[in-house]
């Protein structure tokens, strides 16, 4: 037996055992690299790549102050701070800490949190600031960690809080501005796709990489005045304690763009502590969410709709008996005693409802209210004031209320001679100061906005357009009321108003309807009007005041909040008085 | 391939370049085998591979730069933030209001107007 291994055998031995080895590599991986591809690289996706919301942040809320906007809404980063049971190894330490550094914001508990050891997860403290978060991190406290979360801050406290609403605990608008522009300043958060390391850091390696960054809610300004809206709330605060009234309501608007500058109620509450507000009524923007009956404010938009179509002037005279026949009832003025033949300017001062009344059946043949009269009121309060219908102003909760139409069975004569002089129809307060605004800046209905502008990603100031106004009544039917107004009330309250002003308006007592019939204890007082100079009118207010089962009127509870916030007004705008 | 041993070394650069010089020729004593060059073969793949590994090292290591810069950026943002907030506080009008100068003023007993 020739044991010699012949010349290269050993060689070709090892190249073959290489050869299987490399054949069985090649096969094993075409198996896992071809066949099982998919399977892998789904696999591999799963553990490494992560997808990541970048949240985007909520826009921030801007006020005026002047013509300078002024953050009163803004984004403030907080921690929670918690601890896993199982981890921590020094509670007394951890206690210690959080009580001292987080103080308020601490759990009372702490002891019995810490005690938890079947939990994973106990919160310490809530809302607690960066600095403060920052010196617990220090410590490394075994097991503690921290959660970061965006909250709203309203660094005005309670300023125009049912304008602005707040933000829930889901991070969901409610209420006024946030919960109306809710998506406008919520943004759009962003998506980053990335193969992730163990510690979740982004790397550029891999093919299925996405970074699509967040577009952040935009940042608004509202056409609301800090100081004007403080002043107002305070003279709304004042009034409501002199007359003991419960509920104020209160609105500023520029009639020369429909820009809403102020806007009020009460009682009210603090944004950032809305969980702890036990009347949900108080969250609500009586301005635009609460219909009621106007009541003699109406009498100047009925005026002008007479005046506009030529049946009637502030000179024009009818007899006033203190009680006017429509159908089978008779209307009565709330205040008797100027009988005889009297101007409608004379009605407007003593604010007498046979007048308006009469305006409304002089639109029809002289002596009833005919259809013919009824569709021109409707025509005019509807279609060019835009009573009864939203006006799309910002805020949430926005109501239509009811303006019935003549052709509707309910709207026969009685309906429109009551609505003559604001009764048997619901407006909001905004609808009313809205349409006032038309007649104090010589016919011109702006849509009302809390709008003024954004600022841009650039941190400029950008103003929005003002919208084209619609035509409601003629220039001339405009200066006749608005000239009427300022009579009337120089005629009642001469000597209340700065002198060299040109100041007007029209009180209002509106009866409560309650279960299909008026309530006999209780009324609601308005004051209508403007201010500025005789050339324009720099702005309107209308004021609200009412409670259960308290009764006011517009000339003694309304009016002097009126008085109070246009004296100011006059100071604020730097106008100067004639004279 | 074989190999012819000799002990004569002619320097075919010296030949070609100059005359009369003595010329060598080197054979090298050394045999590479086929296990040898599969093993220089793996070794020469085994350094591209590692230059591969180093470059893609490299590009992460850009990245976890990428990411500390980022929270830096994000740590001044939020430090940023809780400025303005402050700021907006203490120029709040509650504050304005409560503050000790406006404490000391007091209401103008007479207005004058510049006439225009």
């Amino acid at each position: 037996m020739n044991l010699e291994l012949q010349k290269g055998s050993r060689s070709k031995l090892l190249a073959a055992i290489l050869l299987s080895l490399m054949t069985v590599f090649v096969v094993r991986l075409f198996y896992l690299q071809i066949i099982q591809h998919d399977y892998y690289v789904n696999t591999a996706n799963k553990e490494q790549l992560k997808r990541l919301t970048i949240p985007a942040k909520r826009g921030v809320i801007y006020a005026l102050d002047g013509n300078t906007p002024v953050p009163i809404v803004m984004n403030q980063t907080v921690y929670t701070v918690f601890a896993d049971p199982q981890m921590t190894n020094d509670n007394e330490k951890i206690i210690d800490t959080i009580r001292q550094i987080a103080g308020g914001n601490a759990r009372d508990n702490l002891q019995s949190l810490l005690e938890k050891r079947n939990s994973r997860y106990q919160i310490l403290a809530t809302k607690i600031s960066r600095v403060q978060a920052d010196k617990i991190k220090k410590l490394k406290l075994m097991g503690v960690g921290f959660q970061e979360e965006s909250q709203r801050v309203y660094t005005e406290g309670s300023l125009a809080s049912q304008t602005l609403g707040f933000v829930d605990f889901g991070g969901i608008g409610r209420y006024g501005v946030e919960a109306k522009l809710n998506s406008r300043l919520t943004g759009k958060d962003g998506l980053l796709q990335s193969v992730t390391d163990v510690s979740d850091v982004p790397l550029t390696i891999g093919n299925n990489n996405i970074n699509k960054p967040a577009v952040n809610g935009d940042n608004i300004v509202l056409s609301i005045d800090r100081n004007i809206q403080s002043h107002t709330e305070q003279a709304l605060t004042d009034g409501l304690k002199r007359t003991g009234a419960t509920r104020g309501s209160a609105i500023v608007m520029d009639p020369q763009s429909g820009k809403v500058l102020a806007m009020a109620n009460l009682p009210t509450y603090n944004p950032a502590k809305f969980n702890e507000v036990t009347d949900a009524a108080s969250f609500n923007n009586n301005v635009v969410s609460a219909p009621y009956e106007p009541g003699s404010d109406m009498k100047t938009l009925t005026m002008a709709t007479g005046i506009d179509k030529g049946v009637v002037s502030a000179d024009s005279t009818y007899v006033n008996t203190d009680h006017i026949q429509v159908d089978d009832r008779t209307i009565s003025n709330a205040s008797y005693g100027q009988t005889g033949t009297i101007s409608f300017q004379h009605a407007m001062n003593w604010s007498l409802n046979t007048g308006f009344v009469t305006v409304a059946e002089r639109l029809g043949d002289g002596s009833s209210i005919t259809i013919g009269a009824r569709n021109t009121m409707y025509d005019y309060f509807y279609n060019k004031f835009h009573l009864g219908q939203i006006t799309g102003l910002e805020v949430d909760g926005e109501v239509t209320g009811t303006i019935i139409p003549p052709t509707s069975a309910d709207g026969n004569a009685v309906r429109y001679a009551t609505m003559a002089f604001g009764q048997g129809m619901d407006v909001t307060m905004i609808q009313v100061a809205s349409a006032f605004c038309s007649i104090v800046n010589g016919g011109k209905y702006y849509k009302p906005t809390v709008i003024s502008g954004i600022i841009d990603n650039n941190g400029k100031y950008v103003t929005n357009k003002i919208v084209d106004p619609t035509a409601t009544i003629s220039k001339s039917t405009a200066d006749q009321v608005r000239q009427m107004t300022q009579i009337a009330r120089n005629s009642n309250f001469a000597g209340v108003d700065k002198p060299g002003y040109y100041v007007g308006g029209k009180t209002g007592t509106s009866q409560v309807a309650k279960n299909g019939t008026y309530a006999t204890d209780e009324t609601i007082a308005t004051y209508l009007g403007y201010g500025g100079s005789e050339e324009m009118s720099r702005y309107v207010i209308m004021v609200q005041v009412s409670g259960d089962h308290k009764e006011f009127a517009g000339n003694y509870d309304a009016m002097p909040i009126f008085t109070d916030i246009s004296n100011w007004m006059l100071n604020y705008l730097e106008l100067q008085p004639k004279g | 391939m074989s190999y012819q041993h000799t002990q004569t070394f002619n320097s075919r650069r010296q030949k070609n370049w100059s005359r009369n010089q003595n010329t060598v020729a080197f054979a090298s004593a050394i045999k590479l085998g086929p296990v040898a060059h599969t093993v220089l073969v793996a070794l020469m793949i085994t350094v591209l591979g590692l230059i591969y590994l180093t470059q893609a090292t490299k590009a992460t290591s850009f990245d976890y730069a990428t990411e500390k810069i980022d929270s830096q950026i994000a740590e001044l943002n939020t430090q940023k933030n809780d400025l303005q907030i402050e700021n907006a506080r203490l120029t709040a009008l509650e504050t304005v209001k409560s503050s000790s100068v406006a404490s000391t003023m007091t209401t103008p007993a007479t207005t004058d107007y510049i006439s225009q």
